[in-house]
């Protein structure tokens, strides 16, 4: 492990009996950086997690967090490592202050001028039992308590469920601040655009599996572009099909459209030379990188 | 660190000791209400002396006109031990078992606690909450006794009481270590509730049968009650007998409980 990891997991298996939730998972997240973990619900993201924080012991393969094994050290990896899971269940009969109070003594205290600036962007109020909380305002105090750790590693499943629109800004806000202050944050999830607005790489895991890893940038580069050419003189077909990566051309007039994959750069060179009138080049998403991936390997 | 893994548990708890200790305080209270009226009554005892001895024997109706035979016949012999060691198991169950299974031990298991501390303190909780129960109990037969008149040794009282409280604590603790090994909430309250029941048709029913009899002193009831503690002082051991397997599976439960996957939600 290079000082700059600060987890790694190495052909991470785990079966649950029959049922082969992860197959051999090979993870590297850096220090300071926020990881994407993407997938759609069963890909075995929130086991591998489960197995991160040293709640379930791998079938096979390795974890090291911190340099530490989660199984042997889990104290430790945990004391440097804050958590909101996916799942989200709260004792019932305590107010959010009290749930605080109750982490505080098992983490050694918590800065509470920082407690109450993370309740006030959050929208929380700490004072009203949990039973009585929306899921979106339980999810807010299980943010709060995740922000307010002093934990080098954040490692969040699903966060934002139940959020509005405006808290999950906030919750963005939130993760680019703890990434300027030199933590790094595990952001598990299968709200694409939410991650693909944060991360800086991505992992994207399918059936326990990870099917492709990279920057965002990269992943998209991966994806089809559509495009969409009006010419206001004699298109020039036969360049236009026989371009690298073109898909679905189809020439109708003067209107080019095609499918795309890779890079641009050899179409710009054919339209340089020709009499474009308009230009329409609908940017990937990460959603439909996402789905390309699932397309590629089923 | 210890309120946040007692502390908080225990708060947890108090709402069902606050019922338990309300259901056999009502129990303790109202039976010993009707005292008066079995108070040198001659017909309920003729009634009983009709029954065969065997009968008499397993539902501890022996003396039943005197303090000692009306208190065990109604309560101690077998309703106040069953309801309370009910009690420690399901408050045991709901602190780890059911807790655990319904994801509410996910957040507190993600911190920098060691697993077993956390469940042992969530076992320590809910035997806590026994004791309170216990002492409730007392309370409220110490005052019963003295509103209608139930002449006994108080320090008699109070040993038969504190034996259904360990015999209790002994059921939690059982619970606790199938909670630890297997994470399944119906199991553990099934498991725990009909080891009880299954200790009592032991002391109840296998005496009856001489072949049988040398068998019902495996019972934890044998060792809590075997020596009639309304009636005669409680011998040490029997005490001993109850505390000693208690830590012996609080202690398995606190080991096994590493080495298994946490149940998820």
């Amino acid at each position: 492990m290079t000082a700059d990891m600060l987890l790694e997991t190495h052909g991470l298996v785990k079966h649950y009996g029959r049922v082969q939730a992860v197959r051999g998972i090979d993870l590297a997240v850096h220090r300071g950086e926020v990881f994407g973990f993407l997938g759609p619900n069963g890909s075995g993201k929130t086991t591998t997690i489960r197995c991160i924080l040293g709640l379930l012991r791998p079938t096979a393969g390795r974890i090291s967090a911190f340099g530490l094994d989660p199984i042997r050290d889990g104290v430790a990896v945990r004391r440097r490592l804050a958590y909101v899971p996916g799942e989200l269940r709260l004792p019932d009969r305590i107010s959010g202050r009290n749930l605080v109070e109750i982490i505080a003594g098992m983490r050694g205290g918590v800065d509470a001028r920082r407690c109450d600036e993370l309740a006030g962007r959050l929208q929380v109020d700490l004072r009203r039992n949990l039973h009585d909380l929306s899921t979106g305002n339980r999810r807010k105090v299980a943010l709060l308590l995740a922000f307010l750790a002093d934990a080098d590693l954040l490692v969040l499943d699903e966060p934002t469920n139940g959020l509005d629109p405006l808290m999950q800004r906030e919750f963005l806000e939130l993760v680019r601040e703890a990434r300027a202050a030199g933590r790094t944050v595990f952001l598990s999830s299968h709200v694409l655009s939410e991650v693909q607005r944060v991360a800086d790489r991505v992992v994207v895991l399918r059936a326990g599996v990870a099917i492709a890893s990279g920057t965002v940038a990269e992943l998209r580069g991966r994806a089809r572009q559509h495009i969409d050419v009006w010419f206001a003189g004699p298109p020039p077909e036969a360049a236009l099909r026989a371009l690298p990566g073109i898909e679905g051309a189809d020439m109708d007039g003067r209107r080019f459209t095609g499918v795309l994959t890779g890079s641009i750069q050899p179409l710009l060179r054919v339209l340089a030379d020709s009499p474009v009138e308009s230009m329409q080049v609908q940017e990937p998403d990460l959603e439909e990188a996402f789905l390309d991936l699932y397309a590629e390997r089923a | 660190m210890i309120r946040s893994v007692v502390g908080a548990p225990f708060g947890a708890v108090r709402r069902s000791t606050f019922w338990w200790s309300i259901g056999l305080a009502a129990l303790v209270a109202v039976t010993i209400a009707f005292w008066p009226v079995f108070r040198g009554s001659s017909g309920v005892s003729e009634a009983i002396d009709q029954l065969p001895g065997a009968v008499v024997q397993a539902f501890g109706l022996e003396n039943f006109g005197t303090p000692a035979g009306f208190l065990r016949g109604n309560l101690y012999e077998f309703l106040v031990p069953l309801l309370m060691a009910i009690a420690a198991v399901a408050l045991v169950n709901g602190q780890t078992a059911s807790d655990e299974i319904n994801g509410r031990l996910e957040l507190f298991l993600a911190q920098p606690v060691d697993r077993r501390l956390l469940f042992l303190g969530r076992a320590a909780a809910a035997l806590l909450a026994v004791a309170i129960i216990t002492l409730i109990t007392l309370a409220v037969q110490f005052g019963s006794s003295a509103l209608f008149g139930l002449v006994i040794d108080s320090s008699l009282v109070t040993s038969t009481i504190v034996l259904c409280g360990l015999l209790a604590a002994l059921h939690g603790a059982f619970a606790f270590a199938l909670a630890a090994a297997t994470a399944r909430p119906s199991a553990v309250l099934g498991l725990g509730i009909g080891v009880a029941i299954v200790g009592y048709l032991l002391v109840a029913l296998f005496p009856l049968s001489d072949v049988l009899e040398p068998l019902s002193h495996l019972s934890p009831w044998d060792w809590a009650f075997g020596g009639d503690p309304l009636v005669e002082p409680t011998e040490t051991w029997r005490y001993l007998a109850l505390a000693m397997p208690t830590l012996v599976l609080l202690a398995v439960g606190t080991i096994v409980v590493v080495h298994r996957d946490i149940a998820s939600a």
